[in-house]
């Protein structure tokens, strides 16, 4: 089920008002969330909300044994029982097949023949999400952060919520699970920002990403050595920005979903594009993957602790294990490896953006934004070609200046101008938006949404693309 | 220094947030239905055959029928017909 899509806007206003008539009977109110929950998931394969249960299920016993077990070596036993059987659901479904190929190649040039057998399994829709959504709320236990739930009710609603399930943000388990405890608020619906939010998500998703994808970068990545240097130079521009147009707009939609019934969830970008460093871009990109990363894999590896050589070593392992989380493949790992060496190039040369605390002229601020978005957009062409070959061809192709003719329709250009605004407009406007429609009369308040929704019907594109974020 | 209080009146006249929450969502949804009116029938047409599309169907067409009879989704055809045309496309 896609957000944009009249079986959500049935499903939520079905969802919405039995949530809050179930508000002061907490118990009875998270049964249906999480009944619905499941609902949602069963849209894709109605056998993977098994697979939903029994992580839940045996992320709930291991903390329970964690929370009671004294500090010393079955505790951590169980501990890393825990992490590997994440993992290792994790690993079967979507690196088994990866790995193993790599295996196969390496012994056929070793000339040993070897057999392996291929799973032949659908990867479940958000396994990667689900993955990470538990193994915090492992952690946090471990760590002794956050007591482990005693409510089972309680981690079925955390792992599955369905506004954060299939493509985040990932919400820390001691940020959701303290919601969980008693019925929400309804004063804390900010309904001024949850409308602009799931509009914004909207136009952002149907619009601009559904354009952008079908009618050019598409086209243009499926067949790199039949189009220009000049649409390839275009299509790397369009592909950075329909990927934060799709994937921003699954995220703005949840967290406004997710205040209309009550709970809060983090920000999860701010402006990446306007970057000065790839350490500024990873602060404002993804912000809940970023800082998931840096609390369970880069600070216990060490962080910056041991030195700067230890320093380079724990960003390359976190940025290639970051790069290879979205997908079992060479490209995710270069795109990965690319952006740890990035990051080590700049503090080896203190060029960290807008986070240093020396001052910067105009001129150096606009040169650091200039190199940070060109790194950014090459890079997205590894995360978006189907193959390394297919990233070689592209970039053969784009710098050898071969034709400089496009196939963007005036059309794709306005399109992409629209979405660019998104990164223009200054914040602050956004605010005073808020704030005008939430001290409007109701009148207005209803036709704000019937009109942008009208309009966005009336220039969508016919059927709607997934969101990329649910291969992940 | 003591907080500053809204007066009473204007705390009584503003809304619960979840009342107006809920006006908006249904307002704009039945806006939406009246104003689209094929859109629903369209989606329920392609529903897998069941007990409930079979009990919607007719209602969601009678819907269509009235809306498209008081001009209701006129605007939308209008403008979709308009986009079309200056986009230089076609509704598959």
């Amino acid at each position: 089920m896609l957000f944009p899509t009249i079986e959500f806007a049935v499903f939520f206003g079905l969802v919405f008002p039995i949530t809050w008539l179930l508000n002061a009977h907490n118990t009875w109110k998270k049964l249906f969330l999480v009944a619905a929950s499941y609902y949602f998931y069963a849209f894709w394969r109605v056998e993977f909300t098994f697979l939903l249960f029994l992580s839940s299920l045996v992320n709930y016993l291991l903390a329970l044994g964690l929370g009671r077990l004294k500090d010393g070596t079955p505790r951590l036993i169980l501990f890393w029982l825990a992490v590997a059987a994440n993992l290792g659901v994790l690993g079967y479904f979507k690196y088994y097949n990866f790995f193993a190929a790599q295996f196969v190649n390496a012994m056929d040039t070793a000339g040993i023949r070897v057999e392996v057998r291929f799973i032949e399994v659908a990867l479940p829709v958000a396994i990667s999400f689900l993955t990470f959504h538990a193994l915090s709320y492992i952690i946090d236990v471990y760590r002794r952060a956050i007591q482990p739930s005693k409510s089972l009710l309680d981690i079925l609603l955390y792992i599955s919520f369905f506004p954060h399930l299939i493509a985040g943000p990932i919400v820390r388990a001691n940020k959701f699970l303290v919601q969980t405890e008693t019925p929400r608020n309804p004063s804390d619906i900010r309904l001024g920002q949850s409308v602009f939010l799931i509009l914004g998500g909207l136009f952002k998703k149907v619009i601009i990403a559904n354009y952008l994808s079908t009618e050019f970068v598409d086209p243009v990545f499926r067949d790199p050595l039949n189009h220009s240097s000049l649409d390839l130079v275009f299509g790397m521009y369009a592909y950075a920005l329909q990927i934060y147009c799709d994937f921003s707009a699954y995220t703005d939609i949840a967290i406004g979903i997710a205040n209309l019934l009550g709970y809060e969830f983090p920000q999860n970008f701010n402006y990446p594009y306007r970057a000065t460093s790839v350490q500024d871009f990873w602060r404002r990109w993804h912000m809940s993957l970023s800082s998931w990363l840096r609390d369970y894999l880069y600070l216990p590896l060490g962080g910056n602790r041991f030195g700067e050589l230890m320093t380079y070593r724990n960003i390359m392992v976190t940025m290639a294990l970051g790069g290879l989380w979205h997908g079992a493949s060479w490209n995710f790992l270069i795109w990965g490896l690319l952006h740890g060496a990035a990051l080590v190039t700049e503090r080896i040369f203190g060029l960290t953006g807008s986070g240093s605390s020396s001052p910067r002229s105009p001129i150096r601020g606009a040169l650091s934004w200039f190199f940070t978005i060109h790194f950014v957009c090459l890079t997205w062409v590894f995360f978006r070609a189907p193959t390394l070959d297919a990233s070689l061809d592209y970039f053969s192709t784009m710098f050898s200046g071969t034709g400089w003719g496009t196939t963007a329709t005036p059309f794709i250009v306005l399109i992409f101008i629209l979405g660019a605004l998104s990164h223009i407009i200054p914040p602050r406007w956004f605010e005073t938006l808020e704030t005008r429609y939430d001290t409007a009369s109701l009148p207005v308040k209803v036709m704000l949404p019937f009109a942008t929704i009208f309009l966005i019907a009336v220039a969508a594109p016919d059927g709607i693309a997934p969101f990329i974020y649910f291969q992940f | 220094m003591t907080d500053a209080k809204l007066p009473d009146i204007d705390r009584h006249r503003t809304p619960p947030p979840l009342r107006t929450a809920a006006i908006v969502i249904y307002a704009t949804l039945a806006l939406l239905v009246a104003a689209i009116p094929q859109s629903l029938t369209n989606w329920l047409r392609e529903m897998k055959s069941s007990e409930l599309q079979e009990k919607l169907l007719p209602g969601a067409e009678r819907l269509q029928l009235l809306s498209e009879r008081a001009g209701f989704s006129t605007p939308y055809r209008r403008c979709r017909e308009l986009f079309l045309a200056l986009k230089g496309s076609e509704d598959n």
